[in-house]
């Protein structure tokens, strides 16, 4: 234990922060001279890492659901939501959520955020990433460019052969778009199509 | 399909082992279901096998299901369809957005004519059939514990499945796959409109509501309280691209042009003045008599509508 109380608890603190990566630049300046020149710490240092493995290998005892705070699964919910909970928890945990209405409606709202957060915007990307985007965006201009170019050329073509009145704005419509359109529609009611299935 | 193999399909799903109310079940109970349904979460895989005017069209894809929206992939498309949206997550995400106020249509078109629990891969399920006066129109294997429907089943009015849908490597609660954003997504909105002479009721199919759109145009939503279809009435519209290679549906009142895909059905037709386009879920027999009630197609072929284009 000497080696433990030759490093002052402010670097033990420092290491301990090291380890979860929370470090402030000039803290990290701070552990990394210590690291290089103080065999006192880079003990430490060892220390602090193979506690850390120690406890992460520690086998997962299961907690009775009685003794948890207020008898619900709070924790529990997001981690099995994201497939993360150990098979020894998962009966538990499933047998619990079907019998205690508190946890399902938590479940329930911890989805919805969940998917309101990936309906979120995006963000703009970052500076660097302008010069390609604008490239790309060039490229598809080009390609539009040749695209109408070629449509025109056909169309001309078309109406040189045979000139005919159309009858109407000549504008065309996707059988796809419908689709996106009525199925984008449908989505909206309920209850009453709740049970049409959706197209992707 | 026939009745023997109706009852095969159902036996093989299903241990029946209780049942728990007979007919005469209320149209409101079948709300209910419909609701469940589309407010249930889970993933799946699924599975949609359809039959509609001979053409037989099969969709595989991995779908996420939570509160009315569904992540749906497909090969590696992902689309994101519900709440009124149907978007498409490829490198240009893009989609369309309704906009709408109206209030859910009620119908004594369906009731509910007997639930029965089984147990379906383990689960506790319940089998709802929903009759269409004597006739059973659809059947849906209801999971009780998520409401989620692993097995829909329509059938046309002669009793034969028409469209199946099931959902295999079912997971309930589970919707954490699908991509994490829209960033960047373009929508088109697509507001509410006045109706411009569309029909209230076109048999049974109730307007629900008329939205703008493309080319000065309009579309209808109809729904009779199970299926649904848009009437798109192109009226400034030269041409519906995606029907080059229709398959010809005859009924009474004409020719028409069918393009189906295991979710729903196109039915492209013209008059004299307008382009007439249904995109729904429909049931065939449902499908003629909504035809029955609207312009028929002008009687001009296609061959004579470009003879007539050329040479006059």
């Amino acid at each position: 234990m000497a080696s433990v109380n030759a490093v002052s608890p402010h670097l033990s603190m420092l290491l301990s922060c090291y380890l979860d990566g929370e470090l402030t630049k000039d803290e990290l300046r701070e552990v990394v001279d210590a690291l290089e020149t103080d065999l006192d710490a880079i003990a430490e240092f060892r220390r602090l890492k193979e506690s850390r493995k120690a406890v992460r290998t520690l086998p997962t005892l299961n907690v009775p659901l009685h003794l948890l705070p207020g008898g619900h699964l709070s924790e529990q919910l997001s981690a099995y939501l994201d497939g993360e909970l150990v098979t020894a928890e998962m009966p538990a945990v499933a047998s619990h959520i079907d019998s205690c209405s508190e946890c399902r409606r938590e479940l329930g709202e911890l989805d919805r955020s969940r998917t309101a957060v990936r309906a979120l915007p995006g963000v703009e990307p970052p500076a660097f990433l302008e010069p390609r985007r604008e490239a790309k965006k060039r490229r598809l201009g080009a390609r539009t460019a040749v695209a109408v170019a070629a449509g025109v050329a056909a169309v001309s073509l078309a109406f040189a052969a045979a000139p005919f009145d159309s009858g109407d704005g000549g504008q065309s419509v996707s059988i796809v778009d419908l689709e996106s359109r009525h199925t984008a529609r449908a989505s909206l009611s309920t209850p009453p199509t709740g049970l049409q299935v959706s197209s992707p | 399909m026939t009745t023997l193999r109706r009852l095969a399909v159902i036996g093989s799903v299903a241990a029946v082992t209780l049942t728990l109310a007979a007919a005469g079940a209320s149209a409101d109970e079948l709300t209910d279901y419909l609701e469940r349904s589309s407010q249930s979460t889970y993933s799946a895989n699924r599975l949609v096998v359809s039959v509609w005017g001979g053409q037989t069209q099969i969709s595989s894809s991995f779908v996420e299901h939570s509160q009315g929206m569904e992540i749906v992939q497909v090969d590696s498309t992902w689309s994101m369809i519900g709440n009124g949206t149907a978007m498409t997550m490829d490198d240009a995400p893009h989609g369309v957005a309704f906009v709408s106020n109206s209030e859910p249509i009620s119908t004594d078109r369906y009731v509910v004519g007997g639930i029965t629990q089984v147990t379906h891969m383990g689960r506790t399920c319940e089998l709802v059939n929903v009759m269409e006066g004597d006739a059973v129109r659809a059947r849906l294997l209801v999971d009780v514990r998520t409401g989620a429907p692993l097995i829909t089943e329509s059938f046309t009015d002669d009793g034969r499945v028409f469209r199946r849908s099931s959902l295999q490597n079912f997971l309930a609660y589970r919707t954490y796959s699908g991509p994490s954003s829209t960033g960047g997504a373009e929508y088109d909105i697509v507001m509410p409109s006045a109706s411009d002479g569309l029909p209230d009721v076109i048999f049974g199919y109730r307007l629900v509501d008329v939205s703008e759109a493309p080319g000065d145009s309009e579309q209808g939503f109809y729904s009779d309280g199970l299926f649904s279809f848009s009437l798109f009435v192109l009226g400034d519209i030269s041409s519906v691209t995606g029907f080059e290679s229709p398959t010809p549906l005859i009924t009474d009142t004409g020719v028409y042009d069918l393009v189906t895909t295991a979710y729903d059905v196109s039915i492209h037709w013209t008059d004299t003045e307008n382009h007439f386009v249904i995109v729904g879920d429909l049931p065939p027999d449902h499908a003629t008599a909504v035809l029955a009630e609207l312009p028929a197609p002008d009687a001009r072929s296609t061959f004579a509508d470009w003879w007539h284009r050329l040479f006059g």
